[in-house]
């Protein structure tokens, strides 16, 4: 499983998004865009918003905490 | 896994005090019911912290000269609450039930019992609710500066709202972005002048105040908003990228409709933090009160502490 979480500082959901993937014992790859502009304009093509955080699971993109969501494409529930 | 499910049911469901809320109020009133020796459980949906932990720098909270970033100043509030035995529940509070002597209080993940509620959800951006806002959400039009800053890097954008909020993160947004154009409904800037001098100091700025904003134009993306001058009538659009919205605070009540004295949706409380209703206890922002701040938050909260200690000591 490749997880990887899209974030910039001072955004409360991605702390959020991220304490809750290490609850449940899920590695992942951080990604700070505001340190990585190129990465900023990844996002908007691929996901089509301007927010963060953005968590890729094995290469689905999921815009935001959503928990249902996250939990299915990591198989938890 | 088994594991981790069994330790969820397992998991205590009557507390002395319940606090609705992380900010710095329900985080204060959490520490002195704590040091009162009382059971106290906190719900939150997003992170301990609130509001203030979205903001970059606080610079007015006194104990920090240099400032200190909200979400810092929200981790060691936690900290200290957890060191003092405050259990937390990261949850969203859905429905309540404070009538009487044991209190119910509903989460999207379970029910819990208390003798005292404490309400400290504080407040919410408020919408401007002009046509484009909803439909460029997230694609173009941002509540919050720290999060989606480097989207914006070298775009022009518009900041609606010149109040501490608006300066404050506008001067946040200068980091990255190429322009801002501040729009603002009243003929003055109504931030701290200290904040205005830091923002008027930089070239790539421009105000356009007295000015209503009517409508977030724009095709598939923003393109510009259209702003009304108030005494004239002129209209204009002003060609941006982006916009950020800080146009006041909405009170998190929802929940609490019907169930409570409330007016222009923030809860009524006397000077000793109780609400209409026995046992149910206010503060911070949520409260009806003139300065919503993180130092008179903190205030409320030590206040509702020991009024709630108080109510115990009682029981
Ligand atoms: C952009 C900006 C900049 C600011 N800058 C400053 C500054 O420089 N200095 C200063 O003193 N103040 C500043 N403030 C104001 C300050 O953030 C607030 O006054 C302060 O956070 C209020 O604290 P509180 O605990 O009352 O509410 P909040 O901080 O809003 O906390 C309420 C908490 O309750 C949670 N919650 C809400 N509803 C529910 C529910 N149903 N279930 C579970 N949890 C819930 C929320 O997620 C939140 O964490 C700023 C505010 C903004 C928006």
């Amino acid at each position: 499983m490749r997880v990887i979480v899209f974030t910039a500082p001072g955004c409360p959901w991605c702390t959020r998004a991220k304490n809750y993937l290490r609850e449940r014992g899920i590695s992942f790859k951080e990604v700070d865009i505001s340190r990585n502009p190129s990465a900023a304009r990844d996002l908007v093509r691929m996901t089509g918003q301007t927010g963060v955080p953005v968590i890729v699971i094995n290469g689905k993109p999921v815009v935001g905490f959503n928990k249902p969501l996250i939990d299915r494409l990591l198989g938890l529930k | 896994m088994e594991f981790f499910i069994k330790k969820e049911n397992e998991k205590k469901r009557e507390y002395d005090a319940l606090v609705i809320g992380a900010g710095p109020a329900g985080l204060t009133a959490a520490i002195y019911i704590a040091r009162g020796r009382f059971s106290v459980l906190v719900f939150e949906k997003v992170i301990p912290g609130g509001l203030a932990a979205t903001t970059h720098l606080i610079e007015n909270y006194p104990g920090f000269p240099e400032g200190v970033e909200g979400e810092e100043l929200g981790r060691l509030m936690e900290k200290q609450a957890r060191n003092l035995g405050v259990e937390f529940a990261m949850e969203e509070v859905v429905d309540v039930e404070l009538e009487g002597e044991k209190k119910r209080v509903k989460t999207r993940d379970g029910e819990y019992e208390g003798k005292a509620v404490v309400i400290a959800t504080g407040s919410s951006h408020k919408k401007l609710g002009v046509p484009g806002e909803d439909k460029f959400t997230g694609k173009g039009v941002s509540y919050c500066a720290t999060c989606d800053a480097p989207f914006y890097k070298d775009k022009k954008i518009a900041v609606v709202g010149c109040g501490n909020s608006g300066m404050q993160e506008g001067l946040y947004l200068l980091r990255f972005v190429r322009s801002i154009d501040f729009i603002e409904y009243f003929p003055y800037i109504p931030a701290d002048r200290i904040l205005q001098e830091r923002v008027k100091k930089h070239e790539n700025v421009k105000f356009h105040l007295n000015h209503q904003v009517l409508e977030i134009v724009g095709d598939e993306r923003v393109e510009g908003v259209r702003v009304k001058k108030r005494d004239t009538g002129e209209e204009k659009v002003i060609e941006v990228d982006g916009v950020f919205i800080f146009a006041g605070l909405s009170p998190n009540t929802a929940f609490l409709n019907g169930k409570m004295e409330l007016e222009d949706g923030y809860v009524v409380t006397d000077e000793f933090m109780r609400t209409s209703i026995p046992g149910v206890f206010a503060c911070g922002d949520v409260r009806k009160k003139v300065l919503r701040q993180v130092a008179t938050a903190v205030g409320d909260g030590a206040v509702c502490g020991a009024s709630v200690v108080e109510y115990l000591e009682g029981r």
